[in-house]
């Protein structure tokens, strides 16, 4: 949930305040610069990167919906900032002079300064539909585990979610049996479908619910 | 390791351990076919992706809060929750949430470095043009 505080941090922004701006560059520095650092060794390069990040942020605060965390916000572009970064060293993972559908070279695969940031401003309704609502059925997962402190859940769920592993890799890891991987992954699909259908929103949208796991 | 879709997505969102990274590297330089995945999950995302690890990673979803980071520190939790968070810092690998408690270990929130402190003052003096126009 974002803050009264936040919500009123950004208005004032908008609202062209000097004062909510500086306090809102001095309450993110230091966690974006400690991110930078995890990733680049130059003390000042990663206050540029940070400082880039701010202005990414300010030059569309005016569209900036103050529902949206700041922070994971700021970390998004930020996070692409260290990646075009890294890349124009040499150094980094993405393919190097990525083609678009027609065979055109694309100089930059990250158009836009912040991933998915076109869900957080343009006027795409239907996507930030979409994206709410799957967000929504997210949080409401997360904190079904925290309340009912089913950490195990919670552990194996981000696992196949977030790192994106399979019911074996999450198992070996969680010295638990491939099949209890599996029933939590069946539990986590089945309670974002049920809750989307509350929403009324179509699950064509979120293919990978119905993609099977044959690793159980 | 089979490089699935979200294996490419927490590749791209640097949610890989160092290891997994390396294996996605090699895996991306011998096939051509995984390349050009890489480039359409990254052109979907120029669209707005919404798959789920996505909006997970972005929104941040299982991010203790910064006063629960702070409780972490200080062990002032119950043993379940300083369990899931230490998980969440090592085994999930959260950067952000690494960022915030060697933020939070930090009582200073200015750089220490001279020449730093001044240029985090020129910039809020500088940025300030970018400011929406007082109405
Ligand atoms: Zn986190």
């Amino acid at each position: 949930m974002v803050s009264l505080d936040e919500r009123l941090l950004v208005k004032k922004i908008q609202e062209g305040d000097q004062q909510a701006w500086n306090e809102l560059v001095l309450r993110y520095e230091g966690r974006l610069t400690n991110y930078a650092q995890g990733k680049i060794k130059d003390h000042s390069t990663c206050q540029d990167l940070v400082q880039e990040s701010f202005l990414g942020f300010l030059s569309k605060i005016t569209n900036f919906d103050a529902s949206r965390s700041i922070q994971s916000y700021l970390f998004g572009i930020l996070s692409n900032k260290i990646a075009d970064f890294l890349r124009s060293l040499g150094k980094s993972k993405i393919v190097e002079n990525p083609v678009d559908s027609s065979g055109n070279h694309k100089g930059n695969p990250f158009i836009d300064p912040a991933m998915g940031a076109s869900t957080w401003y343009r006027g795409d309704e239907k996507k930030k539909l979409e994206n709410d609502a799957l967000t929504k059925c997210l949080v409401l997962l997360i904190n079904d585990f925290i309340k009912k402190k089913d950490y195990l859940k919670l552990k194996t769920i981000e696992l196949l979610f977030v790192n994106g592993l399979s019911n074996k890799e999450a198992a070996t890891i969680l010295g638990i049996n491939n099949k209890v991987v599996a029933s939590h992954r069946f539990f986590a699909t089945n309670f974002i479908i049920e809750n989307l259908k509350k929403l009324n929103l179509s699950h064509e949208v979120f293919p990978e619910f119905y993609e099977q796991d044959t690793e159980t | 390791m089979n490089i699935t879709r979200q294996i490419l997505d927490a590749f791209i969102d640097d949610h890989l351990n160092e290891q997994e990274t390396i294996k996605v590297e090699k895996a991306l330089r011998e096939s051509p076919e995984l390349q050009a995945q890489l480039t359409d999950i990254i052109k979907s995302r120029d669209m707005g992706d919404h798959s789920i690890g996505a909006i997970w990673r972005r929104e941040h979803l299982s991010c203790p809060s910064r006063e629960e980071l702070l409780s972490y520190q200080d062990e002032a939790l119950d043993l379940d929750r300083l369990d899931y968070i230490k998980f969440h810092l090592e085994t999930v690998g959260c950067r952000a949430c690494k960022a915030n408690l060697s933020d939070l270990k930090n009582a200073n929130p200015l750089p220490e470095d001279p020449a730093l402190r001044k240029k985090h003052q020129q910039f809020l003096e500088n940025s300030k043009i970018l400011l929406p126009k007082k109405n």
